[in-house]
């Protein structure tokens, strides 16, 4: 039992640091806000870890929810900003 | 061991199983149309039978009354999200097709 | 039992970090978005199996929120614009 908790909790903050990681390296706007969404997703199970239901329901509901959905928004007017100009798109992102 | 909790554990496996066959689909297969088809397959049985799992569990009404709450909201997401971006793929009218 | 509930957690927890991998690798945000849904789904699950564990029930309304906030995420995702393109 105790074991298994130890074995989750290491799981839990590798891949939050991996997460982070990945997050704050990549360079289009929109990976990173979807990054940054899981992140927040992931943030408030360590905070559903650590016995403090408030404050994931915060985390979950203004982090990655609220601000995720404003950053989705801000990132698609500046991708169409700067294709409109004419400069580089994330068009290596296409299908 | 009473057989109330083997039920529980035996359907908690088989929502672990969806869970896993959806992760493996969604990492392994090649087309996005299949790997949608994997998605709503963890989200809507997966997490079914993991409620399904717990309600034995549940200390009181409302407590199971909240569980399929939160597997109704679910299945209402996974499907108006799949829609989405099924539509959003074939159409070929999202931001990342410029 | 709470052995059960946490063998079954450390699974989904494992379906998580694997899925990280489709969302940092994925050639479109369609998939990018799909991965992020299903980890949420599987959040809501862990959160849902360490309730009974950590023995506080409140957990289960953290579960609502993330299930209404896929939606949003979603929705907020697949918006177009209408400026541009019209239709």
């Amino acid at each position: 039992m105790n074991a298994l908790l130890t074995l989750f909790d290491l799981l839990l903050t590798l891949t939050l640091l991996g997460l982070a990681v990945v997050t704050v390296t990549s360079r289009e706007l929109r990976r990173a806000v979807i990054l940054f969404i899981a992140f927040g997703l992931l943030l408030a199970l360590v905070w559903a870890r650590l016995r403090a239901p408030d404050l994931a329901l915060a985390e979950a509901a203004i982090g990655a929810g609220l601000s995720g959905a404003l950053m989705l928004a801000a990132a698609r007017r500046a991708s169409g900003r700067k294709t409109s100009t004419g400069e580089d798109s994330d068009a290596k992102d296409a299908p | 061991m009473d057989p109330l909790q083997l039920l529980s554990g035996a359907l908690l496996l088989v929502g672990a199983f969806f869970f896993i066959a959806g992760t493996v689909g969604l990492i392994r297969l090649h087309d996005r149309f299949s790997r949608l088809h994997a998605l709503t397959k963890a989200d809507n049985v997966g997490l079914g039978f993991i409620v399904l799992g717990l309600m034995p569990l549940a200390p009181d009404l409302f407590y199971g009354l909240k569980l399929v709450l939160v597997w109704l909201l679910v299945v209402i997401a996974g499907a108006t999200g799949a829609h989405l971006i099924a539509k959003r793929a074939l159409r070929g009218d999202g931001e990342d097709v410029l | 039992m709470s052995t059960s509930l946490l063998s079954v957690a450390l699974v989904l927890m494992a379906g998580i970090a694997a899925g990280l991998i489709r969302v940092a690798i994925g050639p479109t945000p369609s998939d990018r978005m799909m991965a992020a849904q299903l980890m949420g789904t599987s959040g809501i699950g862990v959160i849902l199996l360490l309730a009974p564990v950590l023995a506080v029930p409140a957990l289960i309304d953290v579960a609502l929120i993330f299930s209404l906030l896929a939606a949003v995420a979603v929705t907020a995702f697949t918006r177009r614009r209408l400026t541009n393109h019209g239709d």
